[in-house]
């Protein structure tokens, strides 16, 4: 048995578990979020959340306070460090305080769950990051997710579909939600939450609720089975991420739901010929893809475009440097289009 | 010590990795995790290398992973600084003595140590410049990757002293790592907040009372210099501050203000602000501890406390950074403190030397004639 199995590449880059709950807890409206550690890990992660909402049209900055342990506190224990900012945050006018730990803390070894166990005013919900300790940015949003999840009760099924794990630092994660909406609608579902984006504690009754849950992404698949466990809830993987996805999409909806989706496939079908009539002008071209995030869905999704309009993708340098980034639905794909042709007009 | 909402400020790991990766020729190591290598990585714009340890090598030592990583770095002639990260601060492993044969600097700055100021200052006292009395000319401190404002210094700085025909030394924290073995005796200063306490200090460069003192003690210790260029350019910014200044007064009152920065830009733009327009300096809220200001000022670490004390104190204008930015309601304001997301920032502006004044003065005025606003 190999107790030290060599990190790979990808688990080493994962980015802050502590980063990636946050993304999720500072989504909950009313909420506080707890950071037990040394002041830089708090202003590490408001300096970045500072940076980022503004570019999603948020200019509410996140509560998040720091248990600022110094020294001292690392030598004999950080946990009355954090019963005084608990009792702290409880005071104020919070619907539900979050509790994330980080590295340090998770070494030191304090017992931040039977702290956040202890009799408060409101709810106080222990999400397990701790840095590195807890893997990667996004099993922290995992964590959060599950440790979220389990404050809500199971509930009668009605006819809507929630949306689970929006990437809430992610430029376009309002459009994207726009464009499953759409299509949604095209199967006369509604939403029932965004489970977290803007979320109000009123709202969480409906998570039980749902036909079926639809994942932002496969990496979420964790959540989609929690879910799956504790309410029966189905879950679809993805959100789509390119024209024939789409389409797959839309069937797996209706089949969880039991709607027929042949009056919406119609619809998007023809959507989908109008968009690609629209951009014929850059057929019959040469193009190089680029970008920085290259992972399967975006490739599979652009080569299908490319070849729909006979769009030569080749690795020639000299060839038009096609920008790929991760598209969601019909949408998606007619904004990278739009790109597309900038770059071959250029 | 107390909780703190939102802080404002980094930590002791980004003041070192901020001081060491502004030399060339050291190679900087965060040894820790992604998370504390990001943050420094994407606010100071400076290549940084990462351990990026996981788990199993806080249990069964990270001996190996440092190797691997250091290995990787060795061979460009460049000195090693590993930064030690909270938990590997904490795991007792002989770093030194592990990498014995790689001569590296090892920093031991957890960001539960302290505040940026505190890791800055500790990684150049490990460095342990010298002084050389061969060295010509007169060094340049308080330069800091941190600082939005520090090339726009530097430059400024630089050009002043070629105007006054005296060389630059050794730039601290922005040379060749190199000649922080062989310094000037004398040093001046851009940013009191990261002094290097290299050398006679002979002054700062912030504000102009400060900048001529400054000038008229380097024109006594370089006998072969010419500081009258610079004093003449001087006299001539003031006097077309003033003239500005008077123009604005005869048409607006007096700006209220509120600043959040370190001690010496606070001060700076405290008495800069009452000098040229005789603002009311309502509250400074500084960013770190030690401060002799003669204006009313504490310490603020957290967001919410600035809001308190801006809606408290009501200025008309507020300093400070994009934080403070968010919560300063209809006020003017203008950035001086970092970080300063969300505005493109691409000329080197400075806030020291003549022309760091005549940047400030411009801003708060551009800046509090864009922003009419009634007084309730």
């Amino acid at each position: 048995m190999n107790l030290r199995p060599s990190p790979t590449p990808i688990s080493r880059s994962g980015g802050c578990t502590l980063t990636g709950a946050l993304s999720v807890t500072t989504q909950v409206r009313g909420a506080a979020s707890i950071i037990h550690g040394p002041k830089g890990c708090a202003h590490h992660n408001f300096s970045l959340f500072h940076a980022t909402l503004p570019d999603n049209d948020q200019a509410v900055l996140p509560d998040l306070v720091s248990s600022a342990l110094g020294e001292c506190d690392i030598i004999f224990g950080g946990e009355d460090a954090l019963t005084r900012t608990i009792r702290s945050v409880c005071s104020r006018d919070v619907s539900t305080v979050f509790v994330l730990s980080t590295c340090i803390v998770a070494t030191i070894g304090d017992d931040v769950e039977a702290v956040c166990g202890r009799d408060w005013p409101v709810p106080v919900i222990p999400v397990p990051t701790a840095g590195f300790f807890g893997g990667t940015f996004q099993d922290g949003v995992n964590n959060a997710l599950i440790a979220l999840a389990d404050a809500g009760a199971p509930a009668p099924t009605r006819p809507c579909v929630n949306i689970i794990g929006e990437k809430n630092l992610e430029y376009e994660v309002d459009e994207n939600y726009t464009e499953v909406v759409r299509l949604l609608t095209l199967l006369g579902l509604p939403v029932g939450i965004r489970f977290v984006r803007h979320l109000s504690p009123d709202d969480m009754p409906a998570l039980g609720a749902a036909q079926v849950s639809i994942l932002r992404d496969p990496s979420l698949v964790p959540v989609g089975d929690h879910l799956r466990e504790r309410f029966g809830t189905p879950y679809i993987p993805s959100f789509p991420t390119g024209l024939s996805d789409t389409l797959a999409f839309i069937r797996s909806v209706a089949a969880a739901c039991r709607i027929d989706p042949k009056r919406a496939l119609e619809i998007e079908q023809a959507l989908q010929a109008e968009i690609l009539a629209d951009f014929a002008d850059i057929g019959d071209t040469e193009g190089v893809f680029c970008g920085p995030v290259m992972d399967t869905g975006s490739s599979r999704a652009a080569r299908e475009a490319a070849d729909a309009l006979h769009i030569r993708v080749s690795s020639n340098r000299e060839a038009h440097p096609l920008p790929v980034h991760p598209v969601v639905g019909t949408s998606g794909v007619r904004r990278m289009l739009h790109r597309w042709r900038r770059a071959i007009h250029a | 010590m107390p909780e703190c909402d939102n802080p404002l400020w980094p930590c002791a790991m980004t003041g070192a990795a901020a001081c060491l990766a502004g030399f060339e020729g050291v190679s900087v190591v965060i040894h820790g995790s992604s998370g504390c290598y990001y943050y420094p990585t994407t606010l100071l714009h400076a290549p940084l290398h990462g351990t990026f340890i996981l788990e199993n090598e806080v249990i069964f030592g990270s001996e190996e992973r440092l190797r691997e990583v250091i290995g990787g770095l060795s061979g460009t002639g460049n000195r090693i600084a590993v930064i030690t990260t909270c938990v590997p601060a904490i795991l007792g492993e002989d770093i030194q003595s592990m990498l014995a044969e790689h001569d590296v600097l090892l920093v031991d700055s957890p960001g539960f140590s302290g505040d940026v100021e505190t890791g800055y200052t500790k990684a150049l006292s490990l460095l342990a410049p010298q002084t050389d009395a061969a060295a010509e000319g007169v060094n340049i401190d308080g330069i800091c990757l941190l600082d939005p404002f520090y090339k726009g210094n530097l430059q400024e700085i630089r050009r002043l002293l070629a105007l006054a025909s005296i060389p630059v030394a050794t730039v601290f924290c922005r040379d060749a790592l190199k000649k922080t073995g062989a310094a000037a005796t004398c040093t001046i200063g851009t940013n009191a907040d990261f002094s290097s306490g290299v050398g006679k200090y002979l002054g700062g460069s912030l504000g102009s009372g400060t900048l001529r003192a400054t000038f008229e003690r380097l024109g006594a210790v370089f006998e072969e210099s010419d500081t009258s260029p610079v004093l003449r350019e001087l006299s001539l910014m003031e006097e077309e501050t003033v003239r500005v200044c008077d123009k604005f007064l005869r048409r607006f009152d007096p700006p209220s203000v509120v600043i959040f920065a370190g001690a010496s830009y606070a001060e700076f733009a405290a008495e800069a602000l009452e000098h040229f327009l005789d603002a009311d300096v309502r509250f400074i809220g500084l960013r770190n501890q030690d401060s002799t200001l003669h204006y009313p000022a504490a310490r603020v670490t957290g967001l919410k406390e600035a809001q308190q004390l801006i809606e408290v104190h009501n200025p008309d204008l507020v300093l400070g950074s994009s934080f403070e930015r968010s919560v300063r309601g209809n006020r003017a304001f203008l950035g001086i403190t970092p970080p300063l997301r969300g505005v493109v920032r691409l000329a080197p502006v400075p806030l020291a030397g003549i022309n760091g004044t005549l940047f400030f003065m411009e801003q708060v005025l551009n800046a509090c004639m864009d922003h009419p606003r009634t007084q309730p």
